[in-house]
């Protein structure tokens, strides 16, 4: 039941893409998220699909996992678009239904909408096929240490999701134990309808919350005996060093965002 | 001899509301040699544990002092110095692992002290290499044996470069295995490193060959002294519901039986030597 959980989505693999340094691949997401909502035609979307699509041909990712991830937010996507193609007012009126309207300003904003929104789970959703959570989690900790002088939690954040990766394997074994065993006395965790299902997890749920907490509390002494007191004059062993790649990948991008900028000024 | 940990008259209790305010430890005196290969022994609840976390710190003294290198573990200015000298190993390995990878890790502790990253590299591959589980360095811990999980816990303090690794039964969850793994890793960074070793444990076999074995019962120390001075007192030690070795087990009963066998026999081999002698 539990084994097929993949933390995160990550496909590992020896690309440049893959061996880019992760503050600049967050960087470089942000940037391109960002240069979306700048396009204002849809001629600008061609150079948004050359990006995605020179990342997706050197990291090797095949396209049907780009469109797993689109997968879930498919119910966002279509209210989203629905929401807009039924209540834009302007342009000319279309067709109309009862109090709705469909408008050619209203399908033209659906339109963009839509595309924004795939366009930023495939942005994304690189970066999290590409970058293992552990190199996720050093870029992040990297970039928001500047922000720590302002009370950003950098550190604390960082050693959470470390230790979150750790104990997820732990805790899915565990449960899987429980499961065994609560099975062995008698416990149902496959029929009935989903309150009655629901309800049999409460045997599984109850022991594995008290088992997390109690090691918790073990970690909590196991780091303190290490010496651990925070985020203050700690040192790393990996230390990230940015390359010629990661300039040259900012470049590509940054000329990207200047294409989609100077789009804007075309007439079609 | 310069003493790495000195206990004067360590009495402890857990704050509690009852009213029934019992002490774990009672009036311990003890002096640990630098560089030896301790054992303490004692049944569930004969406070163990409880004398293993005074010290590093993670406890203080109710009445006493210890001391640690001759720092008082009272002394808050000194804790991280005590906690850096003497390491301690947790019973459970999956809940000591701090990082999602071995080599980080064991990385966790020197960084937590503020070493350059150039120097914990070097402390990583040495503390790995002690314990054997360099080649195992890119894993994550959950694809490890509990025998594994464990040197890599020992290599996690190792890399702290402690004088001193206290062990709080540090075989109890694993298999036989691993128990084996874990006991010769234990022992060859006695010998090699010259870390002082005080284990904790209800093995007997595990403290056979210590320098000094000490047994525990209801918070105080009741025999101290070389594994064969300990063993040799069965009747005592089957009193407060210690088993000893097997073999020396088998040398009483033959004993009681009316043979000429001396008592103080621990090994096997010592008992086939006494036979076919």
């Amino acid at each position: 039941m539990f084994r097929n959980i993949t933390i995160g989505q990550y496909v590992p693999g020896d690309s440049v893409v893959h061996k880019l340094d992760p503050r600049i691949k967050i960087i470089i997401t942000f940037i391109f998220i960002i240069a979306i909502f700048f396009i204002n035609k849809l001629s600008g979307y061609l150079f948004a699909v050359f990006y995605l699509w020179l990342i997706i041909a050197i990291s090797k990712i095949p396209f049907s996992y780009i469109l797993k991830g689109l997968r879930p937010v498919i119910v966002i996507l279509l209210l989203t678009v629905s929401l807009n193609i039924f209540f834009t007012p302007g342009g000319t009126i279309l067709y109309t239904v009862g109090p709705l309207r469909i408008t050619t300003g209203g399908l033209r904003l659906a339109l963009f909408m839509g595309l924004r929104l795939i366009f930023l789970i495939i942005g994304t959703s690189l970066l999290t096929l590409t970058t293992s959570p552990i190199s996720l989690t050093d870029g992040i900790e990297h970039i928001l240490k500047p922000f720590s002088s302002i009370g950003v939690p950098a550190h604390e954040l960082a050693m959470m999701m470390t230790i979150a990766l750790r104990f997820i394997p732990t805790l899915i074994e565990e449960a899987e134990k429980i499961m065994k065993a609560q099975m062995a006395r008698g416990a149902d965790f496959e029929s009935g309808n989903i309150v009655k299902r629901a309800k049999g997890l409460v045997p599984l749920l109850v022991p594995l919350f008290i088992s997390a907490f109690r090691r918790a509390d073990e970690l909590a002494i196991a780091m303190e005996s290490r010496c651990y007191k925070g985020g203050q004059n700690r040192t790393r062993m990996k230390q990230l060093k940015t390359q010629p790649r990661d300039y040259a990948a900012l470049a590509v991008t940054l000329i990207i965002v200047m294409l989609i900028v100077w789009n804007r000024s075309w007439t079609w | 001899m310069e003493h790495i940990i000195i206990t004067q008259h360590l009495s402890f209790e857990y704050n509690t509301e009852e009213q029934t305010r019992q002490l774990v430890l009672k009036d311990i005196n003890l002096r640990f040699e630098k560089g030896q290969f301790i054992g303490i022994i004692g049944h569930n609840g004969s406070g163990k544990s409880t004398l293993a976390k005074q010290f590093n710190a993670l406890l203080l003294p109710t009445d006493g002092k210890v001391y640690v290198k001759g720092m008082d573990t009272k002394d808050t200015s000194h804790l991280w110095d005590i906690r850096q000298t003497a390491g301690l190993v947790f019973q459970n390995p999956d809940n000591q692992i701090v990082a999602a990878i071995v080599e980080e890790d064991v990385a966790f502790g020197p960084e937590n002290l503020g070493i350059p990253p150039d120097e914990i590299r070097e402390r990583v591959e040495y503390a790995l290499k002690a314990v054997g589980m360099w080649e195992y360095k890119d894993y994550p811990p959950h694809m490890l044996s509990g025998g594994q999980k464990q040197r890599v816990a020992i290599a996690g303090i190792i890399a702290m470069k402690p004088e001193c690794i206290i062990l709080d039964e540090p075989t109890a969850m694993l298999d036989p295995i691993g128990r084996k793994e874990v006991i010769s890793t234990i022992k060859k960074l006695n010998k090699e490193e010259g870390i002082t070793v005080i284990l904790i444990t209800h093995f007997m076999e595990e403290v056979v060959e210590a320098d000094r074995v000490i047994v525990m019962d209801d918070g105080k120390v009741v025999l101290d002294g070389t594994p064969k001075e300990v063993f040799k007192e069965v009747g005592l030690l089957k009193n407060i519901g210690l088993s000893v070795p097997q073999v020396t087990e088998l040398a009483y009963q033959l004993k009681n039986e009316g043979f000429d066998i001396p008592s103080d026999i621990l090994t096997v081999k010592e008992m086939v030597d006494f036979i076919c002698r």
